[in-house]
């Protein structure tokens, strides 16, 4: 098995991302996934797109632009 | 008054960008001299100097030491400064280089790491190399964070410079902890907006002539005061790559969209309202963040993109008046032009980000800076005593080579707050209504606050004059203050009425928070509204949970004593003078008590305390809380325990409805 290389981006581990953790992941060519060496979490690009969906639930007014009647208080 | 919007847009060409190595060498031998990285750097940084000019907004270029052995990064500089009015300063970031390397045999970067004799070397090494290249020296520098030492020696040796970046607000432990423990900018508890720093400590502003560094500080970037203050700081600031890295940005119809960006620079815009008209906001990405190769998740497409964007919003608002682009060393004139040491900072900041209602407020003075949280019924969550104008060297030498953080009393996030895990308390400044057997911490009534700024009166309903001083000539010299003397004025946070509901009774509390101008005092006053039942006995808990620190992890609380003083003629002196000052055993009568902090878990109460207070000798400060109104008002001290190790200065008195009860919390220095 040959060492874990860089991927097509740089892709940070989503599960680490939820707990404020960057950690870049490293890529597994044989298997066509990534890997996080800090904890468990693999996957190929397509599961950590859709992690990353998953992470960004917290963000409720992500698409909201407010107004600056709205901002003040 | 329309609120006058001023932005700082600063770019720097760092010719071996932070991370850049590191990610785009990856599985390459380290070779900080190759001539590809130094090509893509100086590229992103022509790439962000055009996208600013093309939109109407003019730079201050920081060159760094590597770009100061650069021939076209030093021509660009030039031309830009004669074609569009960008100020040529210079960063103590970037000084990674080949040349660095082999002269300073380290790989350390961070100029406020060095020790003193290495900082002065390199400042002196930079500066002349800096006057070599272009002729005269700068009037604006900075880096992530500037030591006071620091500051003062550049100061002295190169009077020109006004206007340094020198913090990265609550860049701290959190960051750190995100980067992996990798990261070492622990600079928490600073400003979040333009100060200026005091000669002995940087985070802490000068409160008059004497105590000014001759700087105007602003911190390293606009940063959310919500989302940075319970997360990472590096993914909620005016800085579109941040952005990106939050991951608060989204796609749809095949476009990348990122208002979170806008909100947070119109929320910036909006903080005039609470600063006699004055926003600032400040714009620096290195080129690092705009990588060829893309950054974290997002393709260089996207980074560009999102630069793009940034540089157009900020233009489209100068294009309609809205903003005003000045370099760092036309804003410092402008801050002096317009501020005095004591007017405080404040912020009445609301979450743009995630679909909650929380409000927090945020107070920064020459005294002290304060977090209120209106989710937690004006609970100070995060409190660091300015009064004290801590000493705090910082860099190889020094008890604190890393850490530059102003030690807290209260930290909500690293010392538990009001939540604590089955046992302890954690630091926090509340109140509790008990009624018979019942107890309501305010900290679970969540409420809104308006902010007001009003002119104090003294007790006799006399306007209170504070001197002012005129602090520097247009041309940024020092001059002496030309005494004077204004309205005093006080901030104040009126909170909306919150309702306690016990078994058998309801009651409408309301309480005002009060920030005297000049004063390093916090008055709290509770106002009960109205009771069901007038008659009912209801008993108020003023209290204060605090230790010291400025990490996640526990001090040694052995350098603490509490007392808790009984009433006493020369004491009231002191109280009716306005101050509470050189408390020792010997002024204490014989109703007073004191603990030496042994975590032994002791408890004093004194009926009609004129003051309880805590001396916190490791960080040179005393915090003394009074407390008057209703009846049978008791002071008391409580220590803590080796699984809590915070100690305790609270109030209680008996209330009625009608009744307020007031507390004032004071901050000073004892060595």
């Amino acid at each position: 098995m040959a060492q874990l290389g860089k991927g097509r981006l740089n892709y940070r581990c989503p599960s680490c991302f939820m707990r404020d953790l960057d950690i870049d992941m490293f890529y597994d060519k044989e298997k066509d996934e990534y890997c996080c060496i800090r904890c468990q979490y693999r996957g190929n690009e397509e599961d950590v797109l859709a992690k990353n969906e998953m992470a960004r639930f917290r963000y409720k007014s992500m698409k909201k632009r407010f107004t600056m009647e709205e901002l003040r208080q | 008054m329309k609120n006058r919007f001023i932005v700082n847009i600063i770019h720097r060409p760092e010719m071996v960008p932070e991370y850049a190595e590191k990610v785009t060498g990856q599985g390459k031998a380290e070779d900080i001299g190759r001539k590809a990285l130094l090509t893509e750097s100086l590229d992103i940084f022509k790439t962000q100097q055009r996208l600013a000019h093309e939109n109407g907004l003019k730079t201050t270029i920081q060159m760094t030491y590597a770009s100061l052995f650069n021939d076209e990064a030093v021509a660009i500089a030039k031309e830009h400064h004669e074609k569009y009015g960008d100020e040529i300063a210079l960063t103590l970031l970037g000084l990674p280089c080949k040349e660095f390397r082999e002269k300073y045999k380290t790989k350390d970067f961070c100029i406020w790491m060095f020790s003193m004799e290495d900082k002065i070397s390199i400042v002196n090494d930079v500066f002349e190399k800096f006057h070599e290249r272009f002729g005269f020296y700068p009037e604006s520098t900075g880096s992530y964070y500037m030591d006071a030492e620091l500051t003062n020696y550049i100061k002295e040796t190169y009077p020109s410079v006004k206007c340094a970046v020198a913090t990265c607000w609550e860049e701290g432990p959190k960051a750190y902890h995100t980067c992996n423990n990798s990261w070492y900018t622990l600079m928490d508890g600073g400003p979040w907006a333009p100060w200026i720093p005091s000669k002995v400590n940087t985070h802490a502003p000068a409160a008059n002539e004497a105590e000014d560094s001759g700087i105007v500080a602003i911190p390293h970037l606009s940063r959310d005061l919500l989302a940075c203050y319970d997360g990472n700081g590096s993914n909620f600031g005016t800085h579109p790559q941040n952005v990106l890295r939050g991951m608060s940005y989204y796609k749809e119809d095949g476009e990348y969209k990122y208002p979170y960006f806008y909100n947070l620079v119109d929320q910036y815009r909006v903080l005039g309202d609470y600063n006699n008209g004055i926003a600032y906001n400040m714009m620096f990405v290195g080129p690092g963040w705009m990588n060829k190769m893309g950054r974290w998740e997002a393709p260089y497409e996207l980074l560009y993109q999102s630069y793009s964007d940034g540089m157009k919003y900020y233009g489209d608002l100068k294009k309609q008046g809205e903003l005003e682009d000045l370099t760092m060393a036309e804003w410092a004139d402008f801050y002096r032009e317009h501020k005095n040491y004591t007017e405080p900072e404040c912020a009445l900041w609301k979450d743009i980000l995630y679909g909650s209602d929380k409000q927090l407020f945020w107070y920064n003075d020459p005294f002290m800076r304060v977090c209120v949280n209106m989710e937690q019924g004006g609970a100070i969550v995060d409190l660091r005593p300015y009064a004290a104008k801590l000493e705090w060297p910082v860099g190889i030498g020094t008890p604190h080579v890393q850490d530059c953080s102003y030690p807290f009393l209260i930290q909500e996030k690293y010392r538990a707050g009001y939540f604590t895990h089955y046992a302890g308390e954690g630091t926090v400044r509340s109140a509790k209504l008990i009624h018979g057997s019942e107890e309501v911490d305010l900290c679970l009534c969540r409420t809104k606050a308006k902010f007001s700024e009003e002119v104090m009166k003294d007790e006799k309903g006399r306007t209170v004059e504070l001197a002012k001083c005129d602090m520097n000539d247009k041309k940024g010299k020092l001059v002496l203050p030309k005494t004077k003397t204004s309205a005093g004025k006080i901030r104040k946070l009126t909170l909306e009425p919150v309702d306690i509901e016990f078994s058998d009774l309801k009651v409408k509390l309301q309480t005002e928070i009060i920030f005297g101008e000049g004063s390093s005092d916090i008055r709290i006053k509770r106002n009960i509204l109205e009771m069901s039942d007038p008659k009912a006995e209801l008993k108020i808990n003023e209290y204060m949970v605090a230790c010291y620190g400025t990490t996640e992890y526990p001090e040694d609380m052995t350098c603490v004593t509490l007392r808790a003083m009984g009433a006493l003629d020369s004491y009231e002196k002191g109280l009716e003078s306005g101050r509470i000052t050189g408390i020792d055993g010997g002024n204490m009568s014989s109703a007073s008590r004191s603990i030496d902090y042994a975590y032994k878990c002791r408890e004093e109460y004194v009926p009609d305390a004129s003051a309880v207070n805590a001396s916190i000798r490791a960080i040179k400060t005393l915090v003394t809380m009074t407390g008057e109104g209703g009846k049978n008002n008791v002071g008391y001290i409580k220590e803590g325990y080796a699984f809590s190790p915070m100690f305790t200065l609270g109030y209680t008195a008996e209330l009625s409805a009608g009744d307020t009860y007031t507390t004032t919390l004071a901050l000073e220095r004892e060595d």
